[in-house]
């Protein structure tokens, strides 16, 4: 079992797929496109592509990956729409905002979470999205490349420059 | 095999992934046990993934995900 789930996986019900993998399209989508309710638009459209395509789906590895890619590839088409890469990072804090108010964001850690979405949004997609699936989501490297359709050495390039700016960015919260 | 920092700092993507050869990982360990500098490098970029770990991870609001579960037709 892999971060992007297992390759016997093409019998599970489409509910099986949502509930295993919303956060994780939600969370994708939302790192790249930098807007909530655009990212719950990443999540709708992403599955209502799963559903139309799973018929005909043919196992090549984890569906996970499979899911991912057509997450990832929802989310650079509602960026490329709004024109707006790298996201503004004060409208990246905005959201920060809105999104702390909720039951899963703990009031204390606000300003920190500001500052990760902030820092976050100075990047561009393609290494948000890199950095997104292999260091929160915990996807290897050679399954962010599947998703990604890039290179292991494209995936590694963008690790390395997102890990190092954020560093830059981040380095009081590093102490 | 004796590395600069400037060798440490290319193989730094690599050592974080796992992904390192022995040889290389034992030449990283031995420069980081005498280079203060790098290995406090190598704990920052460490520390940015545990921080997103922690706090970068989003949950689909429960009034979203019933509104799509529903319009996909998903039941539980």
């Amino acid at each position: 079992m892999t971060a992007a789930g297992t390759n016997d996986t093409i019998d599970r019900p489409i509910s099986q797929l949502f509930s295993e993998f919303a956060d994780a399209i939600y969370t994708l989508g939302y790192r790249i496109v930098g807007d909530r309710h655009l990212a719950e638009d990443v999540v709708q459209e992403t599955f209502i592509k799963v559903i139309n395509a799973l018929p005909t789906y043919r196992s090549e590895g984890p569906i996970g990956a499979w899911v991912y890619r057509i997450g990832y590839r929802e989310a650079i088409t509602i960026t490329r729409r709004r024109r707006e890469d790298p996201i503004d990072p004060t409208t990246y804090a905005v959201i920060s905002v809105e999104s702390g108010a909720s039951v899963e964001r703990d009031v204390l850690n606000l300003e920190l979470v500001e500052r990760l979405d902030a820092a976050m949004g100075q990047l561009s997609a393609p290494v948000r999205a890199a950095f997104t699936l292999r260091d929160i989501q915990g996807l290897s490297t050679a399954e962010v490349a599947v998703v990604l359709e890039v290179t292991e050495s494209a995936v590694k390039m963008r690790l390395a420059r997102a890990r190092e700016a954020l560093r830059v960015q981040l380095r009081e919260y590093l102490q | 095999m004796t590395l600069s920092c400037d060798d440490l700092e290319t193989m730094l993507p690599e050592f974080l992934d796992g992904s390192i050869s022995e040889g290389q990982e034992s030449a990283a360990a031995e420069h980081l046990a005498t280079c203060e500098a790098c290995t406090a490098e190598l704990n920052e970029l460490e520390g940015v993934t545990k921080l997103y770990r922690e706090h970068g991870t989003m949950h689909l609001p429960d009034d979203a995900r019933n509104r799509i579960a529903e319009s996909l037709g998903i039941t539980d």
